[in-house]
């Protein structure tokens, strides 16, 4: 294998890791704050992508897509909170939550989905790109694109993990994720902080559907893949901390780009399935995990 | 007699579908301290997570300060088995809103939050004080110097009396105006014990008042003012700290000659 | 103790085979090929959705893998009859073999898991299986799928032939095999091992319960017509794709079975056909037939999440308490029947437990004696008591709620051991009485002891018959009780009218002409009555009950039937007594479960005896 090669594998993984860690990060937040498992997540990406195209796209509404990245976010966050009100909260205080809601963010995807084809239809559809051009050093090249995906990928999870860490808000999210009761008894809004960690979910996730509008076409089911990835990347790295499902994504997302250089498209993700399966088989709560749920 | 800082009239509740205590009445006059006695598994711990709003009341009336902290009215029947009542059914009171009027609750055995660290803990359990003054980080830290000691260890990592200590020291930074104690000296070893206890004195001489459930007798007698008998889901003894027999006593009421 | 009679010995069996010959007929009543389309639909998403609900329902195993089981079947019938040119039917039945060996693999990593994990790693199983059939396209044609696959045919008769009719039956059969193999595995050991685990997965391990041997067996199973199913399917329509594995079809099943019901074999079948021909219907909106499938799934778990079959129990259960109230209500009017029966004054009293039937003979000078009656009985079992204990005795007794004329009340409050005690200590209040004898029959034994026990009253003299005392519940009830008797009936919510029979033949007296009111009485009873006294055995105090009758400081006796066929003598004769009259249990001759009933000379005489002992007791107390 040539270094150029090389260099565009390994780029391209991390690229893909940037997308997943994106994806993981608000499908564990959830997982790890409300106990349940977003099977809607995927609806959240395609979602967030046609709004984005609504917002920026020049045969809609044209707005820059910086404007249109926020304007997103504030849609993606309405739509998680509201699907909290209807899909999670009417369950929350039975024991058989998890499986309850598996089945019920399954059909809110499938509604979402659906919907999504009956207001913008099957045509394909993508977001301009953020920047064009790319920085070539030899035979190695890198599209600013890329750079700028990367870098706001970085920027979101260090903003959001500092949040988690460093603020009020986000110390009573972890305390909420991490004992309910123990939080209601301190005084915490806790059915708040819930739809406020689905709302954050849906962010990223809505960001994420962005950053892949702007590298490939759009349609209704673009999100079931990589919600497929993201699952992987959280039983792969497991949700001990948050930064776990971050480092497992880079593995992934290298993992996959050198899969599709030995075995070809079509069997890479058979391989990360394979690998999902061995994992939860040798290590269920995660490489990187030893305690479950926690945040 | 003053108002009462809290009286419950009247009060059921329990797990769905069934009841696990009826019709408990008592009043907590302000100033006074009172204790719970009484056998495991035999609700009290379930009357005091009714009391902070963790369980739904099914009907009565709790009243706190003159401010009421259930909704009015019986819970609606529940007459069609496989309803989900959750879905259309508001909450009939919030735990949220009992710790902001100050009736704060330290649960039994309580982990608190495993990975937060103490110094963390403490940083958002002013979140109930609302503008009253409850007790400072340095008042808690100086009634228990061993959570300063602690201050950046995650919660996992404490001693079981120490967590315990988390716990209280929490429950005094959400400036309570009634502190409910859940067996707060539940497992621990005799030492820590020793400490929990007397910092549990210390506190009641600031004069809070107290809500304790405790199986010491001794301990018991040291901090409240009326002792409550509790078996079968009902109050079945009423006494003052100065009639309270020993704890050999107390079984005998409750458990008959035999025990 | 759980009672489970076959289905030819309940209610319904009757509907079934209505059911089933209304399907039978339906292709010759309705000649159009597009109806038969529809039901061979709904009979394939049956098959399916209840093997799903064998993993699911019963085994509490989230296989969202199931769905890739089904495309194995089409893909093994498209491999072996297309490619490889086997028999058509032959790839049917290997479609099955298939699908297990697949399920097999897939308890491999689900053995280790719980939960969601389970959910997780059969997700990520039949994505594996999705991408190695889109991934092999030499075999599987990769994307766009085979086409043109056999057709089935017997002999030159091809079963697509007069509108489909072969493929129509063959479905129906395959239907009705898979339901008969259903039936029998959840009634079988391994069904049973599998609801065990469930309900409770470490008790049925520390009862010998395999784990891994009954998730794969269970997975197994629940795949064999999935696969068989998928490979009709795919010889029905002759293609087989990818789609199988599609967002579209997973949501589909689920609807049925969530739409149905989980945990029933019934529930989804009938949902089958509800939501396929919904779907048919809905076909032409496009994406808006997806959107009002899923929509269904999120109101019936939202709102109701026991789904169909769920709602028929409730609806059954609404009607049977209109029923009963109604013949309670009615019943009511024959007051001056009853007295006759009884000589005593029968009123209406309104407690706290509802409206509720006293008979009284009155007399306020005299000793009160309560008589508390049985499980599913009246107070007028007691009614030859009420004439020779009338000279002596202030006889009192009452109908439970749900009982007699008494009316039906709120189950979870009313239907209960501690309820009655509470009833009678109202009836007692009411009659200006706070000293009693009681006699309590059965059921009415436990009440008897609760009502001492609570201490509100006070008991002069305590006598029960047919009732073992029990320490330790449910543990007790086995020993205390012949299990094997018609006992077993005393929790089932409905009787068929051999169940009826049986349970008052054994429980009061075979029927006669003397007894046909006590049998007559039987089908009046609220079913919830029995259920839910059963099933509240928890509210009880037991030991403090047992202590009452060890303490002995209230005169006791137990006065049994020798012949009674519901009890184990043995434990009644075992427990210790402080102080039982004349020193030990007494049974009598050829006594049954009401020897007041049926040996009211023998039994009279002994409660006469042992009431006179208890005054004369409580005199030299007094003296």
């Amino acid at each position: 294998m040539d270094p150029v090669t090389l260099f565009s594998i390994i780029k391209g993984g991390i690229v893909l890791g940037a997308l997943y860690a994106l994806m993981a990060t608000g499908l564990s937040l959830v997982w790890t704050t409300l106990g349940i498992f977003n099977f809607a997540h995927g609806a959240f990406i395609a979602l967030g992508a046609y709004v984005a195209w609504q917002f920026s796209a020049t045969d809609a509404f044209g707005w820059p897509l910086a404007l249109g990245i926020i304007a997103t976010s504030l849609v993606m966050f309405a739509i998680g909170a509201f699907l909290h009100l209807t899909l999670v909260k009417p369950f929350e205080r039975r024991s058989d939550v998890v499986l309850i809601t598996v089945i019920t963010t399954l059909a809110g995807s499938a509604i979402l989905e659906n919907l999504l084809l009956v207001i913008w239809g099957p045509r394909s559809k993508q977001i301009p790109k953020m920047a064009e051009g790319e920085l070539a050093i030899g035979g190695f090249h890198l599209a600013f694109s890329e750079i700028i995906l990367l870098v706001l990928v970085l920027a979101i999870l260090v903003g959001v993990g500092a949040f988690l860490r460093y603020s009020r808000p986000g110390r009573a999210m972890r305390a909420v994720s991490q004992n309910r009761e123990a939080a209601q008894l301190l005084g915490l809004n806790v059915p708040m902080y819930f739809a406020l960690v689905l709302g954050l979910s849906a962010v990223t996730a809505g960001l994420a559907g962005v950053f892949i509008g702007t590298i490939r076409f759009m349609n209704p089911a673009m999100g079931s893949e990589p919600l497929m990835k993201a699952l992987i990347v959280v039983i792969f790295g497991g949700v001990a901390r948050f930064s776990s499902p971050i480092y497992a994504a880079f593995i992934i997302g290298l993992l996959e780009a050198f899969s599709i250089y030995f075995v070809g498209l079509y069997w890479a993700p058979a391989v990360l399935f394979f690998t999902m399966i061995v994992v939860l088989l040798i290590k269920p709560e995660g490489l990187f995990g030893k305690y479950q749920r926690t945040l | 007699m003053s108002d009462p800082i809290l009286s419950v009239r009247g009060l059921s509740s329990g797990y769905d579908p069934i009841k696990i205590f009826r019709n408990i009445s008592l009043t907590v006059a302000k100033g006074e301290s009172i204790g719970i006695f009484g056998p495991n598994g035999h609700g009290k711990t379930t009357f005091l997570k009714t009391l902070s709003g963790l369980i739904d009341p099914w009907s009565g009336e709790i009243v706190f300060d003159g401010q009421r902290l259930n909704r009015p009215g019986e819970r609606g029947s529940r007459k069609w088995r496989n309803f989900n009542y959750d879905a259309v059914t508001r909450r009939r009171m919030d735990p949220k809103q009992v710790a902001r009027a100050g009736l704060i609750h330290v649960q039994q055995g309580n982990l608190l939050f495993p990975e937060l660290t103490v110094a963390e803990t403490l940083s958002i359990s002013t979140t109930a004080a609302r503008g009253r003054k409850g007790w400072s980080l340095t008042e808690v830290q100086s009634l228990f110097p061993r959570l300063a000691e602690r201050n950046d260890h995650k919660i996992r990592f404490l001693s079981g009396g120490e967590r315990q200590m988390v716990s209280v020291a929490a429950g005094l930074m959400s400036a309570p105006r009634l502190l409910i104690l859940d067996e707060p000296t539940l497992g621990l070893s005799p030492k820590i014990r020793a400490e929990l206890c007397a910092a549990i004195l210390t506190v009641k001489e600031t004069g809070l008042p107290i809500i304790l459930i405790d199986q010491d007798v001794a301990f018991l007698g040291q901090i409240i003012d009326t002792l409550y008998l509790f078996d079968h889901g009902r109050i079945s003894g009423r006494m003052s700290r100065e009639e309270m027999p020993d704890h050999d006593g107390l079984m005998a009421i409750l458990f008959g000659d035999q025990h | 103790m759980r009672y489970d009679p076959p289905i030819h010995k309940t209610q319904g069996l009757l509907p079934l085979i209505l059911a089933f010959a209304v399907l039978v007929l339906f292709p010759f009543v309705f000649e159009a090929t597009y109806f038969r389309h529809v039901l061979i639909l709904a009979f394939v998403f049956a098959i399916v959705a209840t093997s799903w609900d064998l993993s699911l329902g019963y085994g509490g195993l989230f296989n969202f893998a199931h769905v890739a089981l089904f495309a194995v079947g089409i893909y093994t019938y498209a491999i072996l009859a297309k490619t490889l040119g086997f028999s058509p039917w032959l790839s049917i039945l290997a479609g099955g073999g298939t699908a297990a060996f697949v399920a097999l693999l897939i308890s491999l990593p689900v053995l280790r898991l719980d939960g969601v994990y389970v959910i997780l790693v059969t997700i990520a199983f039949g994505q594996l299986i999705y991408l190695v059939v889109v991934s092999w396209s030499d075999v599987t044609g990769g994307t766009s799928g085979m086409v043109t696959l056999p057709t089935l045919q017997i002999g030159d008769y091809r079963l697509s032939k007069d509108g489909r009719i072969g493929y129509y039956f063959l479905g129906l059969g395959l239907l009705a095999a898979n339901l008969a193999f259903l039936y029998y595995v959840t009634r079988s050991r391994l069904g049973r091992a599998a609801v065990a685990l469930r309900d409770n997965k470490y008790y049925a391990i520390a009862r010998g319960i395999s784990e891994a041997r009954t998730r794969a067996l269970t997975l197994m199973a629940s795949a064999v017509f999935t696969g068989i199913a998928g490979a009709f399917y795919a010889a029905y329509l002759r293609v087989a794709s990818p789609d199988a594995f599609g967002m579209g079809f997973l949501t589909l099943l689920l609807s049925i079975l969530l739409v149905g019901g989980t945990g029933t074999i019934w529930g989804p079948v009938v949902a089958a056909f509800a939501v396929s021909i919904l779907s048919e219907w809905l076909a032409g909106f496009g994406a808006w037939q997806n959107i009002v499938i899923a929509l269904a799934i999120v109101l019936v778990v939202v709102f109701y999440p026991g789904g169909l079959w769920a709602a028929l129990q409730e609806l059954r259960e609404v009607a049977d308490n209109l029923r009963s109230s109604a013949i309670a209500r009615l019943r009511r009017r024959e007051t001056a029947t009853r007295e006759a029966m009884t000589s005593a004054q029968e009123r209406m009293l309104q407690t706290s437990h509802g409206l509720i039937s006293v008979a009284d003979t009155g007399d306020a000078d005299k000793p009160a004696l309560l008589l508390l009656h049985g499980n599913s009985a009246c107070k007028e079992a007691f009614h030859k008591q009420f004439r020779s204990f009338a000279d002596s005795y202030r006889v009192i007794s009452f109908d439970y709620p749900g009982h007699g004329v008494s009316a039906n009340a709120d189950p979870e409050q009313s239907y209960n051991i501690s309820a009655y005690a509470e009833i009678a200590e109202e009836v007692l209040a009411d009659c200006g009485v706070s000293e009693v004898s009681i006699f309590g029959w059965s059921l009415g034994g436990y009440v008897a002891m609760e009502l001492t026990a609570r201490d509100s009253v006070t008991v002069t003299a305590l006598a029960i018959s047919g009732t073992p005392p029990l320490n330790m519940v449910p543990d007790d009830f086995g020993r205390g009780y012949n299990p094997d008797s018609h006992l077993v009936l005393s929790g089932k919510q409905y009787f068929s009218r051999t169940e009826a029979t049986n349970y008052a033949n054994s429980a009061t007296a075979p029927i006669s002409e003397e007894s046909a009111f006590l049998h007559r009485n039987l089908r009046r009873t609220d079913g919830r009555a029995r259920v839910y006294a059963l099933s509240r055995l928890g509210v009880i105090d037991w030991p403090r009950q047992m202590r009452i009758l060890s303490e002995g400081k209230i005169p006791f006796a137990i006065l049994n039937g020798s012949d009674d066929p519901f009890l184990n003598h043995d434990y009644i004769a075992r427990l210790k007594y402080g102080n039982i009259w004349r020193g030990a249990p007494q049974d009598i001759p050829n006594g049954r479960h009401a020897p007041f009933f049926n040996q009211p000379d023998h039994f009279d005489l002994a409660l006469f005896a042992f009431l006179e002992h208890a005054r004369s007791l409580d005199m030299a107390r007094q003296a």
